[in-house]
């Protein structure tokens, strides 16, 4: 039984990974060239929107959100890549502004920690476990 | 079950609870995100003025002065709430202050200052939204605290709340 439940939830956690989201992009805001508007999508995508923080730029539809994500499109279609829209976002904004916090010496502990945490705890039940084998 | 096994997660469990118990109770800066600018030198820029026919330029309105930088909007409810400590801050305490009329009708935003009052020296004009983005900018009203240098030294996300209006005299007599 537990089998089954383990290979529903499986299943249903790897699914959650091929979505079509919901994107707030208005028509107008669409480039025409497709690989620009791919490259738009992509780097939206990663920018947080600063006034619902939980959301990126792609999803939210508040008006900031939209002035970024035109931003971002007239920055590509001037020739950027994303490395110089980033830089021109975080120089304003700061790092929290990405949803991806780079990875900076600063940032090492938000991205190992919890492997970190995860192995010692594994170590930890193995150890007691054969603590009290022993006896 | 080995009961010793749950001590260790218990005592961290503890120790999260208190962490987060402790960031609660404590009286924590409410200005939002520290802004990316502190410590760097003010965007340039350069619009329309709203009250007169000459163009807002960026470098010949920071002049050796402490200047405080308000970016706000008709349309936008906390901006008419601080509006009392923005003329109060200008009035009583003898501070320049630069506004920034963000996204907004021009009419309208004359209007407005006729009958609230104008605490500003000059206010600039920001119809689309890309002087606020410069400054790093996400939820108006935001107020910036610049030095006489025209660095940036403080910025403060939402209304000058009375709390907030003595927070930015200490910073003001702090960079002096």
């Amino acid at each position: 039984m537990i089998k089954k439940v383990f290979i529903f939830v499986l299943f249903f956690v790897i699914t959650q990974n091929y979505y079509f989201n919901s994107y707030a992009v208005e028509p107008e805001e669409i480039l025409t060239n497709k690989k620009q508007e791919i490259l738009a999508r992509k780097i939206s995508k990663n920018i947080r929107c600063m006034v619902c923080q939980n959301e990126s730029i792609d999803a939210s539809s508040a008006p900031l959100a939209k002035d970024l994500r035109i931003l971002i499109r007239n920055k590509i279609q001037e020739g950027k890549n994303s490395e110089e829209i980033y830089k021109f976002l975080t120089d304003r904004y700061g790092d929290f502004i990405l949803l991806k916090p780079p990875l900076k010496i600063i940032t090492f502990p938000l991205w190992f920690l919890p492997f970190f945490i995860l192995i010692i705890s594994i170590i930890y039940v193995f150890w007691l476990n054969k603590k009290s084998k022993k006896t | 079950m080995n009961k010793k096994l749950l001590i260790l997660p218990a005592i961290i469990f503890s120790s999260i609870l208190l962490v987060f118990f402790y960031l609660l109770i404590i009286d924590r800066d409410p200005s939002g995100i520290p802004s990316a600018l502190i410590n760097k030198k003010i965007p340039k820029f350069e619009t329309k003025s709203l009250l007169t026919e000459e163009t807002f330029i960026s470098s010949d309105l920071f002049n050796n002065e402490i200047t405080l930088v308000n970016f706000f909007a008709t349309w936008c409810k906390p901006c008419r709430d601080e509006h009392d400590n923005i003329k109060k801050l200008s009035n009583e305490g003898g501070l320049k202050i630069i506004g920034i009329n963000y996204k907004d009708n021009n009419e309208k935003a004359i209007k407005w200052l006729k009958e609230l009052g104008n605490p500003y020296t000059s206010v600039g004009i920001d119809k689309n939204g890309s002087i606020a983005i410069d400054w790093g900018v996400y939820g108006i009203p935001e107020t910036f605290v610049v030095d006489s240098s025209g660095i940036i030294k403080y910025r403060h996300v939402g209304p000058i709340t009375n709390k907030i209006y003595n927070k930015i005299n200490m910073i003001v007599i702090a960079i002096k």
